[in-house]
């Protein structure tokens, strides 16, 4: 189930149409203060979605995740970090990791971050993936980030556009059905689900077709339409089926 | 004179090229400390570092950003020097006294131009950064994008499975049959009815044929 939370325009300045951020249902519950931060101060039309993860599509081509700095210096949270940037990058042209200080109790008196040279080399490495690094001291910055880049992606005509509710059952079945192709983000399904016809007029449609109706880049197009093409070998069919049921 | 940073070639592996006034900074001497061997370059336009994986450094002081906004149009020359396929990092001394200025600050070089920026308190902290993005280079990055699988079978045999009326086996055999999504969507509703029976080839075919619109 979806819903969608506007908020009025109360900002006095000459802010650009409202700008429109996925949330996903997730970011509820761990972010509640920036989702109405969004809605309050920088009157973003939140709207709340499942997700694969707990991130922000922010356009059709980028999407942000929020990272405290002790997360990226943990060692153990490597194989979980390089996860996040392959799905991310996997479904966006675009990979934002906003990083933010870590919250102090009330209280606790702030201990300064300590960088170690691990996570200087984590930075490195992010940076030369093309993950893109924002610095936050806290939600509330966090918050701005967010609206800023949004509305940047908007100045640039990327921002999402499409209508957000799916209603009926059938359209709901077609959203899980492109939602399950690969490299198919939300928005892309979004797209797919109200500018094609049928399920089966964006199977037959051309590469332009799927990349016009997907409102998504040629290259993800293209592999889209390989996929929609791609035959399956009975052998690789019946070990994936194997390994499912183990 | 800004074209020049085009023309020094990248320096080898372990290595990286300095502005000569940098020489005998802290900067330098804790890169050296850090097993980086520098090289210092007389003219570099208005790049400050040269790394081995092809990344030009702009380093802003504190004192920079306290003194006015002059180094905003170093920032826009460096983006414009830089062809797009060197990484343009931003290296940004943020600390007690720079501070109130880094919002403003990222909002210009990262939103406006589009550069990477790290923050770092001091010349120490800048040197250990530094010295890791020279020793990552060839290492193999982590966060590097594997190639993505070209083998579709277990994502279409669960992509099969979002249609109402299909489970595992019946998504095996469909493809089984059909081999791709393409061919499925041509068979009719005999060919679909001869494979998993009545109710489920009439649930395929309305799915995928029905209007949404």
């Amino acid at each position: 189930t979806t819903t969608t939370i506007t908020t009025p325009t109360n900002s006095s300045t000459t802010t650009a149409a409202t700008v429109c951020i996925l949330v996903d249902s997730r970011c509820i519950s761990s972010s509640a203060d920036l989702v109405s931060g969004l809605r309050q101060h920088h009157s973003v039309n939140v709207h709340v979605c499942s997700l694969d993860s707990n991130y922000f599509v922010l356009s059709n081509r980028m999407a942000a995740e929020r990272h405290t700095l002790s997360e990226l210096a943990a060692v153990q949270n490597r194989k979980r970090l390089v996860k996040r940037v392959n799905d991310l990058q996997g479904l966006f042209e675009r990979a934002c990791f906003i990083v933010e200080k870590d919250p102090t109790k009330p209280g606790e008196v702030g201990r300064s971050f300590q960088r170690t040279l691990f996570f200087e080399g984590t930075l490195a490495s992010l940076v030369q993936a093309g993950v893109r690094l924002l610095w936050s001291d806290g939600v509330r910055d966090s918050a701005r980030l967010l609206a800023d880049l949004a509305q940047l992606e908007q100045r640039k005509g990327q921002a999402i556009s499409v209508p957000l509710e799916v209603r009926g059952q059938h359209r709901q079945q077609a959203l899980q059905f492109y939602l399950a192709l690969p490299g198919v983000g939300y928005v892309h399904a979004l797209h797919m689900v109200h500018n094609f016809v049928s399920v089966a007029q964006f199977i037959t449609s051309s590469v332009e077709a799927i990349q016009k109706g997907g409102g998504m880049s040629r290259s993800r197009a293209e592999d889209t339409y390989r996929c929609i093409r791609y035959s399956c070998d009975s052998f690789l069919l019946n070990t994936s089926s194997a390994k499912k049921k183990r | 004179m800004e074209s020049r940073a085009l023309c020094i070639a990248a320096p080898p592996l372990g290595h990286l090229i300095a502005l000569e006034r940098w020489s005998g900074s802290a900067v330098v001497e804790n890169l050296q400390g850090a097993g980086v061997k520098v090289v210092f370059e007389k003219e570099m336009g208005v790049v400050d570092f040269l790394l081995p994986n092809r990344s030009c450094v702009l380093y802003v002081s504190e004192c920079d950003i306290i003194a006015g906004n002059a180094y905003k149009r170093k920032l826009v020359r460096f983006r414009n020097a830089n062809s797009s396929s060197v990484q343009e990092v931003v290296v940004v001394e943020r600390s007690r006294l720079s501070e109130q200025y880094f919002p403003s600050l990222q909002r210009f070089v990262v939103l406006e131009l589009g550069l990477t920026l790290l923050p770092v308190s001091d010349q120490r902290e800048a040197a250990q950064l530094l010295s890791q993005m020279v020793h990552s280079t060839g290492r193999g990055n982590p966060f590097r994008r594997r190639s993505v699988s070209r083998l579709y079978e277990p994502q279409l045999l669960l992509l099969l499975q979002q249609i109402p009326g299909v489970g595992g086996v019946k998504a095996s055999s469909l493809l089984h049959s059909f081999s791709s999504l393409q061919e499925l969507c041509g068979a009719g509703l005999p060919q679909l009815e001869a494979l998993v029976g009545h109710a489920a080839a009439q649930q395929i075919h309305t799915f995928l044929h029905a209007d949404l619109v």
